[in-house]
């Protein structure tokens, strides 16, 4: 594939700088990974605005303000059902108290008369403490009361039962209607004799409007609640600060995931403190650590094996040509030879001529690999470039047809793309089939800079479809059964990476009135500086 | 999706048990709570001139009535029914400091509840005291028994009547009422029991 004028025109680099090359070859490579985080950075925040509804801190700061909320709640409805019950306590038992003075500073006659009665109550509810109320009084069928109603609403049976059960004082409140009573059942004894007293059958009760204690203890309400609420907030910023405190080593873990994967493998987290997330962070060092020494392990393999390619083409080229220039000597004597020993020298010097250029293709190619291979651009008229590189190969008769319209220039390294043509004419004529046609054309590109189009078809039966993926693949032998090509079975890998190196691609494909097509396509960069 | 259900439902669960901790708000009702003793009323019973006679009311309770012993009647030795004339100032019992008679309080709660008691809505379980009859009251000599024998018959009364009768009885002999009663009638039955009505515990046996 590649001609051996191509061949004859390189020049040989020393050892030592191709060393230094495919050494410096790490070098660069990391270049183009470096360039990978922005690119996941960008894809993050639609992942993280969706992560962040329910995230970590939402969740930390929910849960703490769950439990202040609780803590804060109960503290306060304890503190305040126990300041109700100690006022309504207060209330109650003054009110009793007060009550069971009043009924025995009163004085009653056995039986108790129906007359004057109500007038006593009266005086009685009078001076209710602390407030004023309703008293009423049973006493066998007489009912009377210092209200309106003789027998009152709100005393329930149970009391009534319990005082007529037990000559006791009890109380029972009673909620009517959303107001709440205090009814006080007070039964009465009188002193039958020095050591004995006897139940007297007449039971006093007392009905109380509890406003002023149900003002007291919604005041207690409403403060218990102003006070849990304040509680809340402040729970918040504690719930910040722990939500912080989880989420920044988290944060810390997640920058340095993300800069391992795009490359740098030396990326260490600071272990603070000894727990969970600290152990996380020293098992991610030690597994970073891991990582990183298998890594360098696989790149010096991968270094050595290159270097190794390399040493050895580097190493076959000097007895070959040596062997070249024998053969050469012997190609001119063997017509003096007899046929059989001729034929024989001349297979001799045409393998040779062979392996010299597979040598030379090796060593191209592991100049790529080593990212050793430099572009020396110049701006030059590529149709005349295309029309040397014809005439050097002699291929100037009517088995290359030409479509190459003048003045289109660009920035090329004139070496490389004349390779880029040999070898494609060069592949074409072998595997397609005559005439082989070139053509060259510049299209403008809506998205980026215009392009500089070279197409080579040629007249053969094509590529199979199964062979297309592979095509530019190195030693690739699209026909199984020949195994031995007339080319390297380097020559598109080399072309594949001299015009990438251009910046471009190039496609194999096939012709719909038949044969292949090989479009090369580099980016035209005339107004540029060369990169 | 489960994380964030969770969570409102922990969220409910939260606010449900904050409202039950804030649910018993304001003033609620109660159970009926005892609350110290009883009122001690200022009803004296002078004994030697008042009468302490227990009718019923209509709950079934026993209710003591005070009554002055303004007219009485008694059994004359002769055992028919003698009228006295006890106007104030000139009675005789009163004026000799000696207590009423266990007798004359018996006939007076055999004689039912006066107007003012029966405005009260209090009744007897007892039958009225016969024209004649016998009506003896012994004391033991301890003065813890005091028997009695009734000028009625003790098989138709209920227990109501039996309760009136022990503790005017008691009352009536010992101001604390804790003689134990013996009663015979006229049938010849006979039974006996206490006052308990005092609600002080030192009495309860």
């Amino acid at each position: 594939m590649t001609s051996g004028t191509g061949r004859a025109r390189r020049t040989l680099g020393t050892r030592v700088g191709r060393r230094r090359a495919v050494d410096d070859g790490t070098a660069p490579k990391d270049a183009p990974a470096g360039r990978a985080p922005r690119r996941t950075a960008d894809d993050v925040p639609s992942g993280r605005a969706r992560a962040r509804a329910f995230g970590l801190r939402t969740r930390l700061v929910f849960a703490f303000l769950l439990v202040a909320a609780v803590s804060a709640g109960t503290t306060s409805a304890l503190t305040y059902r126990e300041a109700r019950n100690a006022l309504l306590k207060t209330a109650q038992d003054t009110a009793v108290s007060s009550f069971r003075d009043q009924v025995q500073q009163t004085g009653w006659a056995l039986p108790v008369r129906e007359e004057g009665l109500e007038e006593v109550l009266r005086d009685m509810a009078r001076k209710g403490k602390p407030h004023p109320w309703v008293v009423f009084a049973e006493y066998g069928s007489v009912r009377a009361s210092s209200g309106e109603n003789p027998v009152s609403t709100v005393i329930t049976p149970e009391l009534r039962r319990a005082a007529r059960a037990h000559p006791n004082g009890s109380f029972e409140r009673v909620v009517k209607d959303g107001v709440p009573y205090l009814t006080i059942a007070m039964p009465t004894v009188f002193k039958a004799g020095p050591e004995s007293v006897l139940p007297s059958g007449l039971v006093v009760y007392a009905v109380m409007r509890m406003t002023d204690e149900q003002i007291n203890v919604e005041a207690l309400l409403a403060a218990a609640r102003d006070g849990a609420l304040p509680g809340l907030v402040i729970a918040l910023i504690p719930g910040l600060i722990a939500a912080r405190s989880v989420l920044r080593p988290v944060r810390e873990l997640r920058k340095a995931a993300q800069s391992m994967g795009s490359g740098r493998l030396d990326t260490r987290i600071t272990a603070r403190g000894s727990d969970e997330l600290a152990d996380l962070a020293r098992t991610f060092n030690e597994s970073a650590a891991k990582l990183e020494t298998s890594v360098r392990e696989l790149r010096e393999a991968e270094a050595r094996a290159r270097r190794f390619a390399s040493d050895v083409s580097h190493e076959l080229r000097t007895p070959l040509a040596g062997m070249l220039a024998v053969t050469e000597v012997l190609d001119e004597d063997a017509e003096r030879l007899d046929p059989d020993t001729a034929r024989a020298v001349r297979l001799v010097s045409a393998e040779t001529g062979k392996l010299a250029v597979l040598v030379e293709d090796l060593m191209e190619i592991s100049r790529f690999d080593a990212r050793a291979a430099e572009l020396n651009t110049d701006e030059v008229d590529v149709a005349q470039t295309i029309g040397k590189t014809l005439q050097n190969r002699h291929w100037t008769d009517d088995r290359v047809r030409t479509d190459l319209p003048p003045g289109i220039r660009a920035r090329l390294d004139p070496r490389r793309f004349d390779v880029v043509v040999a070898n494609l004419v060069g592949n074409a004529l072998r595997h397609g089939g005559a005439p082989v046609t070139v053509r060259l054309r510049g299209e403008a590109r809506s998205s980026g800079p215009s392009v500089l189009v070279t197409e080579v078809a040629d007249s053969g039966p094509g590529i199979r479809p199964e062979v297309l993926p592979h095509i530019f693949d190195r030693f690739y032998k699209a026909d199984a059964a020949r195994t031995r090509s007339a080319g390297s079975g380097l020559g598109l890998a080399i072309t594949l990476e001299n015009v990438r190196l251009h910046g471009g691609t190039v496609r194999a494909g096939n012709h719909p009135a038949g044969g292949a097509v090989f479009t090369v396509e580099i980016p035209l960069h005339l107004e540029e500086a060369d990169g | 999706m489960s994380r964030p259900r969770t969570g409102r439902r922990t969220g409910a669960v939260a606010v449900a048990s904050g409202m039950l901790l804030l649910g018993g708000c304001g003033i609620q009702g109660t159970d009926v709570i005892e609350a110290g003793g009883p009122a001690t009323v200022q009803a004296f019973v002078d004994h030697d001139t008042e009468m302490l006679l227990f009718f019923h009311s209509r709950d079934g309770g026993i209710s003591p009535v005070i009554r002055y012993p303004k007219s009485t009647v008694e059994y004359g030795p002769d055992g028919g029914m003698v009228s006295e004339q006890n106007s104030a100032g000139q009675g005789s019992t009163d004026q000799d400091g000696v207590p009423v008679p266990t007798e004359k309080v018996i006939l007076a709660l055999l004689s039912g509840p006066d107007d003012d008691d029966r405005k009260a809505g209090l009744s007897t379980s007892l039958p009225s005291a016969p024209s004649a009859g016998t009506l003896r009251v012994k004391v033991s000599p301890g003065g813890e028994t005091v028997t009695t024998e009734l000028p009625i018959a003790l098989d138709g009364l209920d227990r109501t009547g039996l309760r009136q009768l022990f503790c005017t009885i008691a009352y009536s002999h010992d101001e604390n009422g804790r003689a134990t009663v013996r009663l015979s009638g006229t049938d010849g039955a006979s039974t006996s029991g206490t006052c308990d009505l005092d609600p002080t515990p030192s009495r309860q046996p």
